[in-house]
């Protein structure tokens, strides 16, 4: 080594190569990303998470599932992502830009989470929508004042199984007076955002939906106020349904068992959505049967997750996920059972007498997982498949 | 002075020969270097004694990973038990609490070695080290506790961190101030490596704090900062500490110097330059600009110039002196660890290139990938290096050549059928992953039988280093032989040795 000078500027000088070229650099290029909006600026995606998705990201890191889940689908060219129905575009920077810790995961010793949310299945599609056929888009349009109210309980409190019946008893009033409110919400929800387009239709002010990226992120805020009743109330189901949510006709009879009845917006939601649950369904086997009728949950529903989480094996036998019972509560029964009680068949369930609840912290990770969703259309990224929901006068490269 | 002037001999025997009449050159050089040895005996134990802890403690962890990992059940209602934060404490603890302090020991001894200079004040280097191993064990019970960043490597809870960056500033400083008043103006390869070493981890480390927690990145951007920080935290912390004490460990033992400084120069500054270029590649295919997978990979390609050149200057060091590692545990380990340095690098190649990664990427063998670099290439070297270092320190000799030997053999043969079983498990997972003929339960079906093959091959690993604490206890509590000969492996005459092979 010729002299000490050389040494001291190689080392630094290596360095700051690396460090410029491979932090700060690509910081210029991809770190300053804003939301996407269409050309009136409607529509804006990505929107930030709700407070309870966040707090279940915070469950998720917490309990590191990012050691066997990524977050990511890549394109259709370099990996079997998409046809794996892991996604239906390849995601890109500007899916992240709302998340931090940023999740992507390096490894695949579960399937990829990236749009866990909007394979939930939309229920609606299968309800029997009053003066509506099997074509998703009219079933909602006519439903589509429940969706309006459903939908921003949603975005927060998917995991809130808390039967239909409270969830939608805490909205569905509020959706009376306040539907301009919640319409307003729902983009705040990403996967929400064709029911936005259908309840504009519907004739609500659609100035409301012009929800600049300020309103965007101030959205959640009403979402949340919303979702936080439905989430708190766990008081007995068959709390009477309020008249002017006619999507949730299925609700009554799941209600009925006192269980963990989905609802109806469980999913992701709204019509198109429909579209691409049915192609989920049909790959990965879901059970075709509601949930009232046999005990068991929809695929990627939220009562499937907590069930999933409680016992893995109940659902895959062949499963090596970790249980994370204790993200869940067996209590005793006093009174009526808890409307949100997990339905668990087998050496796992409960007995007579007792019920097992989630926590709050099982309840925000499934809303976290359940708000997983990178399905909305980028400019930037051709979509191998016919992108699901347009956004309404955007033309998908 | 090259280190091939110096004689193997103990340094119990050196302080004896000044009370000979005849006064040599080298004698004066045998007491100066006890006396440096003196100087640092506090601070390098107590770093070696915690990594030691903190490596039990890590082994124990990684075995129950691994055994959750293919027995799900197991602890399965204990929230601070569950899979994903035993994972990351058990990295954690081997990062920072084994690697990084052994590392910083043997890097304390041989710079003082080096720079020919006593270490003043050794106390502010204990309090570093209660510094870093309080910060180890708030960082281990975050993560229990659920506080994870969640970030790769980087786990720890920022609290935790900024002890750990403060107890580090207090190490480095020392050890560039002994750099400083160092009484040899001819500066060794070994101490490029740990220079460049102890100032490319503050900012390694800073920065990549500053990026992810003080003035956070956007979106992707953190993963990116992310695998950069821990890569470079491999490759230039870990990588460069190993290296340079294989260039100190190596021609140390056989006594003769290293075959070319030409060499060595090339090695070090193509290793600088495309090491930390690398790292991307763990991110193919994502949701990143191309060009930056590309540029790591172009640099895991370049690689192979570093690679090349070290293992070559190694092996014609070495030329003609293999039969040493009969013999010495210290060339044994280390040459075992420069081997795995090779088969690191290329092995890393391998996976990064795109085709490859097709089918790696997202499956077991980028642990088993990980576990080649840290254990057979980094802490294989820092077992030889402490097989070297701690008789100089205690004045006695290891005690039993036959734990040293166990010791060898279950940790090659552990980190052998570890990294056989899940780089060839990673690539079958990732081969039924790819097909979508296949369901994706298929894929983590087809990695159990080597999952399991993993966690036999970590009970051997465990006990390896049982049995390496045990010896080190001895040592520490004055059980070692007190002979004017190391250790030896094998009874033998060093010359035969050397002409029999």
């Amino acid at each position: 080594m010729k002299g000490l000078t050389a040494l001291f500027l190689g080392i630094f000088g290596t360095f700051a190569f690396s460090w410029l070229g491979l932090t700060v650099v690509p910081s210029m290029q991809i770190g300053h990303l804003d939301p996407q909006m269409d050309e009136e600026g409607n529509d804006p995606y990505p929107a930030p998470q709700s407070g309870l998705a966040e707090r279940g990201r915070r469950v998720y890191v917490a309990n590191g599932c990012v050691y066997c889940h990524s977050q990511q689908v890549r394109a259709d060219y370099a990996a079997s992502d998409i046809e794996r129905k892991w996604g239906e575009r390849r995601s890109a920077p500007r899916d992240y830009i709302f998340e931090r810790p940023v999740l992507l995961g390096k490894m695949r010793m579960g399937p990829d989470l990236a749009n866990i949310g909007k394979r939930a299945p939309a229920d609606d599609a299968k309800a029997p929508a009053p003066g509506s056929t099997n074509s998703t888009a009219p079933a909602n349009a006519a439903a589509a004042p429940a969706n309006a109210a459903a939908a921003p309980a949603n975005a927060a409190a998917a995991p809130a199984n808390a039967a239909a019946a409270p969830a939608s008893a805490a909205a569905a009033p509020a959706s009376a007076a306040a539907a301009p409110a919640n319409a307003a919400a729902a983009p705040a929800n990403a996967a929400a955002a064709p029911a936005n387009a259908a309840s504009t239709q519907a004739g609500v002010t659609s100035t409301q939906a012009n929800a600049a990226p300020a309103s965007a992120s101030a959205a959640p805020t009403p979402a949340k106020a919303a979702a936080a009743p439905a989430v708190a109330a766990q008081p007995p189901s068959g709390a009477p349904l309020p008249p002017g949510a006619p999507s949730s006709g299925e609700a009554p009879s799941a209600g009925g068992t006192g269980t963990a009845p989905l609802p109806p917006g469980a999913g992701p939601g709204p019509s198109p959505a429909a579209a691409v649950a049915a192609n989920t369904a049909a790959v990965t086997t879901a059970p075709t049967t509601t949930e009232g009728a046999s005990n068991e949950p929809l695929q990627y529903s939220a009562a499937w997750h907590h069930r999933h989480l409680y016992d893995p094996r109940s659902v895959t036998w062949h499963s090596n996920m970790p249980s994370f019972k204790f993200l869940y509560e067996k209590r005793r029964i006093t009174g009526q059972p808890a409307a949100n009680a997990l339905k668990l068949g087998g050496p796992a369930a409960a007995p007579d007498g007792w019920e097992i609840v989630p926590t709050y912290d099982a309840e925000a990770l499934v809303a976290y997982l359940m708000s997983l969703d990178h399905s909305h259309a980028l400019k930037e990224v051709k979509s191998a498949a016919p992108v699901s929901p347009p956004a309404p006068g955007k033309a998908v490269k | 002075m090259t280190p091939a002037e110096i004689p193997l001999k103990a340094p119990g025997s050196s302080v004896a020969t000044t009370t000979a009449t005849e006064v040599t050159r080298g004698d004066v050089e045998q007491v100066e270097r006890a006396l440096i040895d003196a100087s640092t005996r506090v601070p390098v134990l107590m770093f070696y004694t915690s990594a030691i802890v903190w490596l039990l403690i890590g082994t124990l962890l990684g075995g129950l990973t691994s055994f959750k990992s293919h027995m799900p059940d197991m602890f399965g209602g204990v929230s601070y038990l569950t899979w994903g934060r035993i994972r990351p404490a058990h990295m954690d603890v081997m990062l920072f609490g084994w690697a990084s302090m052994v590392g910083i020991g043997t890097a304390i001894w041989l710079m003082a070695r080096l720079s020919r200079t006593t270490l003043r004040h050794p106390l502010l280097l204990v309090a570093g080290a209660a510094f870093w191993n309080v910060g180890v064990l708030l960082g281990v019970i975050g993560i229990f506790a659920g506080e994870s960043t969640g970030y790769q490597w980087l786990e720890f809870p920022p609290y935790a961190a900024l002890i750990l960056f403060v107890a580090y500033s207090l190490i480095v400083s020392w050890a560039v101030l002994m750099f400083r008043f160092r009484r040899e103006g001819h500066i060794y390869i070994t101490q490029w490596y740990l220079l460049a070493a102890f100032l490319w981890f503050p900012w390694l480390y800073g920065a990549t704090q500053m990026m992810l927690f003080v003035v956070p990145v956007q979106g992707v951007m953190q993963a990116a900062v992310n695998w950069w920080f821990a890569n470079n935290f491999m490759f230039l912390w870990l990588g460069s500490i190993a290296l340079g004490t294989a260039y100190y460990m190596i021609p140390k033992v056989i006594g003769r110097p290293v075959y070319s400084y030409h060499l060595a120069a090339i090695g070090f500054w193509t290793y600088a330059l495309f090491a930390s270029w690398t790292g991307m590649q763990r991110l193919v295919d994502g949701p990143f600009p191309a060009w930056m997978i590309t540029a790591s990979i172009a640099a895991a390609i370049f690689m192979i110039i570093p690679v090349v050149t070290v293992g070559l200057n190694h092996h014609m060091t070495m030329r003609g002196s293999f039969g040493l590692m009969r013999y010495s545990p210290t060339l044994r380990f280390t040459v075992f660890g420069a081997f795995a340095f090779t088969a690191f690098c290329l092995v890393g190649l391998l996976t990064s290139l795109r085709s490859m990664a097709r089918y790696v990427q997202f499956t077991e063998a980028s642990v088993g990938y990980s576990h080649l670099g840290l254990y057979a290439f980094y802490t294989m070297t820092m077992f030889g290096s402490m097989y070297y270092i701690v008789p100089r320190l205690v004045g006695r000799e290891w005690r039993y050549a036959s734990m040293i030997k166990l010791h060898f053999w279950a940790s090659a043969y552990g980190v052998g059928l570890m990294v056989l079983m899940l780089l060839v498990g990673g690539l079958v997972q990732g081969k039924s992953m790819d097909n979508t003929a296949l369901a994706f339960t298929e894929s983590t079906q087809s990695i159990m039988p080597y999952l399991r093959g993993r966690s036999l091959s970590g009970m051997l690993l465990t006990i390896a280093h049982f049995i390496f604490a045990i010896h080190f206890g001895m040592m520490l509590f004055g059980l070692g032989r007190t002979a004017s000969v190391p250790t030896f492996l094998n009874p033998q005459n060093e010359e035969e040795a050397r002409a029999g092979v």
